[in-house]
């Protein structure tokens, strides 16, 4: 990315929306430079192919440009609104996939380098843990992932998905022991059997 | 339990390596999603063309005072078909048989008739 000078230095996500809202386009792109990444990362963690997540970016930010106009200012974080934006996304695409993708369709090594059999190995890895998420219910896949892949607060987690602090420690805790079978059960072949 | 525990620390252990993917926008994404980004609506957004019928509507005064002229028209016509008793009279000044303007005073014909025998 081409980065502009940074004319909205210091400027909440916020400010920069009502700044586009307004008319201002190079706000839009700011916002790009300054959102993107996070929100690519995010819909990478869950679904674990490029792809998927570069579909649920770009939609994820056509959705906030679309919501500027509207955009009630102090009601809540732009970045709270785009975690619930991408984890829906990335549920919907969770539920389509369920026994779609399995570990048999991704590719052996073609040599023995160890980096690209330890970059094949995590590939794997982060592939079982995104099948794993869409066998879950779709809330706790949720809770699950903003809490021990986005690293967010209980609180924080509470707000993206309009729900309170105990539902989210319900949500995070069973579904963080049905991720924990699941894995367990592919643990071999993840290689995890001579750690 | 020991199980259940490796277990945890195997799930611990992706979730730490989930966290630290963190890629990088292509080229190509950021252009469709700068693509994607609508034309800002306050500042260069042009101003709604007009028919030619909004125009002249503009030009009168809006609607409001169309229905006045319209009102006004209707009125004027029907007084001139069937005029009011009141000014009856004024109508059939104008466009009665009453009227009757000569153009030339007998003695300038007579006058003219000097001139050709003369």
């Amino acid at each position: 990315m081409n980065a502009m000078p940074d004319l909205f230095a210091g400027a909440p996500d916020e400010a920069l929306l009502i700044a586009f809202a307004n008319g201002d386009a190079q706000a839009a792109q700011a916002l790009t430079e300054r959102l993107l990444p996070r929100v690519l990362a995010q819909a990478t963690r869950m679904l674990a192919i490029q792809a998927e997540a570069e579909e649920v970016a770009q939609e994820a930010m056509i959705r906030l440009w679309k919501q500027a106009p509207d955009w009630r200012q102090g009601e809540a974080q732009v970045s709270t609104w785009l975690y619930r934006v991408v984890s829906n996304l990335c549920t919907d695409i969770l539920r389509k996939r369920r026994g779609g993708v399995s570990l048999d369709q991704i590719a052996e090594p073609t040599d023995g380098a160890p980096s690209v059999v330890q970059q094949m190995q995590t590939n794997a890895r982060m592939q079982a843990l995104s099948d794993a998420l869409a066998a879950l219910p779709e809330r706790q896949a949720q809770a699950v992932s903003l809490r021990h892949l986005e690293g967010l607060s209980n609180p924080e987690i509470a707000e993206i998905m309009d729900t309170n602090v105990r539902s989210v420690e319900s949500l995070t805790a069973r579904g963080k022991r049905a991720l924990a079978a699941i894995m367990a059960g592919r643990k071999a072949e993840l290689g995890y059997d001579d750690d | 339990m020991m199980m259940t525990d490796r277990n945890d620390d195997i799930l611990e252990d992706i979730f730490a390596q989930a966290r630290a993917v963190a890629p990088t926008p292509s080229d190509d994404l950021i252009a469709r999603v700068m693509a994607g980004v609508p034309v800002p609506q306050v500042a260069s957004q042009p101003a709604p063309r007009r028919s030619l019928g909004q125009q002249v509507l503009d030009i009168l005064g809006g609607w409001t005072a169309v229905s006045g002229l319209v009102t006004a028209t209707c009125a004027g016509v029907w007084i001139g078909v069937s005029p009011p008793e009141s000014v009856q009279d004024y109508t059939a000044t104008y466009f009665g048989d009453e009227i009757s303007v000569s153009l030339f005073s007998e003695e300038a014909i007579f006058a003219t008739g000097d001139f050709f025998d003369g």
